[in-house]
């Protein structure tokens, strides 16, 4: 009877008894699920375009991160050190296209994937060699990321919200939204959603596949560079941020591989419900730690009833 | 340029997680040290200063005294990544001609714990690992010294309650840890302590994943107000712990680390608002010693070091990183010594970690006054307990805010002798030196 009222009743009781915390609760989630998203939107994109599944994605966050962040420790204004990281991302794209994927094309999706996997390799050593191991502060002040916090009294308790973190939801809102107009308003962003739904039929009126690619890997890269900044304002900038990528994986399960509107979704409702389920459930019930398979259970329980994820194309083949 | 040349070919082969090109196999002129190491991975942040530390204390014997005895040490890194799997790939390829095991993860320790009675290379694990390794007589390829993490969480629970546990009767003490065995390890003696002095233990577990957003932890936290948070974090969970704690405005006097979560690196991410926290350390940095002198001179001047720049050499894991080594290289001198032999091999070096005498007549003739807890070991005690000091972050950097703290041996050595007990047992056959004397 006990156990019954953990679950159905004395969670619902402490929300209810103190409702502050729990507007703090889903607030961190909201931040984590919109960073989870864009995470997921990085492979989102480059999955609807080319059918590679890039592995690399979290390393390109990590790389983009300390690109920033070294550029400004050589001394280069923070304001340049952007634009110039931006651009060290389209060499990258430029490079992967022509060193790795041109010469792939026609390949089986597994040995595209094997290649994102040796391109993760390749940046974690020249990621090494140019930056080192340590830690590295992220150049907030100098993007001119405000670092305070504003502390809301409400319901006789109170909700603390980092500054820096509703910069990140608001930066992450606005280039969603610039990437869906891109996508939905411009030739190339056509193209690219045309390349997702039939890549022959693509091809055959005059798509060009290695420019998209370029262009897709680049704006990963951009994706990459903003969830470093986000991240890396909250705990420094160092390797470990590859393993965030992980995190974006049971978004794509529960939002599908194909969908923008899914990595979106799909982000927004894991970094809630993984929140909400840990301090609610995990850490009274199961001592904690949840939020390490919480999202991976969800997803398949989704996963269940459509396969295809929640916003995922549903595939119809004839035999 | 030829600096950069040499760090490049060594983290690109770190990268790739292949051993260096250095000689795998022992000469009668060297002897060989391997090292298992990380450089990379969510853990490098950490592991990058300590090892820089331990490379450049030998770096230092062989270029500034011509090796140990007349013999040069070669110093080899095995890339791990922290992983233990890797790091038992890396033991198995670097054991054959090894004098010592270096295993730097208690996962790997525990790992390769079964395997050091076989192959008969003692581990060498300066306070990490297994807690019981303490006890010589069950575990006598394995050492910790100086100080075990039971050790560590004794002496933290003696500090906070200023000398007397029942001082925490009724108190909430929270654990935030790395959701792994390292992590997990001062789990029991807290627990059994927990009961004996009355105070309410909170384990809080951080998963890999979850290192750089503990936001739930924290909220967890805020929610029990813990009168105490103590951390055995690792890597990036460090960082963002420390992060988190000045936005939840925890008390940064009421937060204290185990010695691998004071990282200079770590503080640094959040300068002033980390002022006050805490971290028990058996090593503190001296700047101005000698031996640090002369690793400027020998080794970082002639651009033989991989730091990244200078100021790493103040820090308190570079240093400790030189400690380690000398800890090491003194247990080869001793087994010299007692046999007689330029190049002692893993059995010889066995005894000399045994018989390791590290007391501040021996640091001061090696230039490290004050660098690290006196200490000795024995065939009965594989630890030392040399105690610790307490560091406390000043918003720049980890200054000695305590006389030497003493873990309370009375209330560790019986759970020690247990768990060493259930080991053996569980692990039978297993060999137990009953000549040694307790």
């Amino acid at each position: 009877m006990d156990f019954l009222n953990a679950i159905f009743v004395q969670p619902f009781a402490d929300m209810a008894a103190a409702p502050d915390f729990l507007l703090q609760v889903v607030w961190e989630g909201l931040v984590g699920g919109v960073l989870y998203a864009l995470i997921a939107l990085g492979f989102v994109l480059i999955y609807k375009s080319s059918r590679i599944f890039n592995f690399a994605q979290g390393i390109m966050v990590v790389f983009a991160a300390l690109t920033l962040v070294g550029l400004t420790e050589k001394g280069v204004p923070a304001l340049l050190a952007l634009p110039l990281t931006l651009l060290v991302m389209l060499v990258l794209a430029v490079t992967i296209e022509r060193a790795v994927l041109r010469p792939l094309v026609n390949q089986p999706d597994i040995i595209l994937f094997m290649a994102t996997i040796g391109i993760t390799l390749f940046l974690i050593g020249f990621g090494e060699i140019i930056f080192g191991g340590e830690n590295k502060v992220m150049i907030t002040r100098e993007l001119m990321i405000p670092t305070d916090s504003i502390t809301l009294d409400l319901f006789g308790g109170f909700v603390s919200i980092e500054q820096k973190d509703l910069t990140s939801v608001i930066g992450a809102v606005l280039l969603v939204a610039a990437l869906l107009l891109f996508l939905n308003r411009t030739k190339t962003g056509r193209a690219i959603r045309a390349l997702g739904d039939d890549h022959q039929a693509a091809l055959s009126v005059g798509i060009s596949l290695s420019t998209i690619w370029v262009v897709v890997w680049f704006i990963a890269g951009v994706i990459a560079l903003a969830t470093g900044i986000a991240w890396g304002a909250r705990a420094g900038v160092s390797f470990a941020l590859e393993v965030i990528a992980y995190k974006a994986l049971p978004v794509l399960m529960l939002g599908g591989l194909e969908s923008v509107m899914g990595a979106i979704i799909g982000g927004l409702a894991i970094g809630i419900l993984e929140k909400l389920f840990e301090v609610y459930w995990g850490q009274p019930l199961m001592g904690g730690n949840t939020e390490a398979w919480f999202a991976y259970v969800v997803a398949l329980i989704v996963l269940l009833f459509r396969p295809q994820g929640l916003f995922g194309e549903r595939i119809i083949e004839r035999v | 340029m030829k600096k950069m040349m040499k760090t490049a070919a060594l983290s690109a082969a770190l990268a790739a997680g292949v051993a260096l090109a250095l000689p795998a196999s022992a000469q009668e002129d060297s002897i060989y040290i391997p090292n298992l190491s990380y450089r990379t991975g969510p853990f490098a942040a950490t592991g990058t200063p300590l090892m820089n530390g331990q490379r450049d204390y030998i770096t230092l014997l062989n270029e500034r005294d011509g090796g140990l005895n007349g013999v040069e040490l070669t110093y080899d890194e095995c890339e791990t990544g922290y992983n233990t799997e890797k790091g038992v790939e890396c033991y198995e390829r670097t054991k054959e001609n090894a004098v010592v095991t270096q295993p730097w993860s208690t996962g790997i320790t525990l790992q390769v714990l079964p395997k050091s009675n076989v192959d008969e290379i003692p581990i060498l694990a300066p306070g990490y690992g297994f807690s019981p390794m303490a006890d010589g007589k069950v575990f006598q390829w394995a050492f910790n010294p100086p100080s075990s993490y039971w050790d560590g969480a004794s002496m933290i629970l003696k500090h906070i309650s200023e000398g007397d546990l029942d001082n925490l009767n009724g108190k909430k003490i929270a654990l935030l840890h790395l959701d792994h065995p390292y992590g997990k390890e001062p789990i029991p003696l807290l627990q059994a302590l927990a009961e004996q002095h009355g105070f309410t233990l909170l384990p809080i577990p951080v998963g890999l994943t979850e290192m750089q957003n503990q936001s739930a932890q924290w909220l967890q936290i805020r929610r029990e107000r813990p009168d105490f948070v103590l951390m055995w974090g690792w890597g990036a969970m460090n960082a963002g712990a420390v992060t988190e704690a000045a936005k939840t405005r925890y008390p940064m006097d009421q937060f204290i680390g185990i010695w691998w979560s004071g990282h200079d690196g770590d503080l640094k991410l959040i300068g002033e608002e980390g002022k006050g926290y805490r971290s028990i350390s058996w090593s503190v940095p001296v700047p101005d010693s000698q031996l640090v002198q002369d690793i400027r001179q020998y080794v970082v001047e002639p651009g033989k070091s991989l730091i990244e720049n200078e100021s790493e050499l103040d820090s308190v894991f570079y240093q400790r990183g030189l400690m380690i080594s000398a800890m090491l290289v003194e247990a080869i001198r001793a087994a010299q010594e007692e046999f007689d032999t330029q190049a002692p091999d893993a059995e010889q070096v066995r005894w000399g970690l045994e018989n390791l005498n590290m007391d501040e007549a021996r640091l001061e003739e090696l230039g490290a006054t004050g660098m690290l807890v006196p200490f000795k070991t024995s065939c009965a005690d594989h630890t030392g307990h040399g105690g610790a000091w307490m560091l406390e972050w000043d918003g720049e950097k980890f200054v000695k805010v305590s006389d030497l703290i003493t873990p309370d041996r009375e209330a560790i050595e019986p759970l020690e002798k247990q768990e060493a007990e259930a080991y053996a047992a569980a692990n039978a056959p297993w060999p137990v030196n009953e000549e040694c004397e307790m």
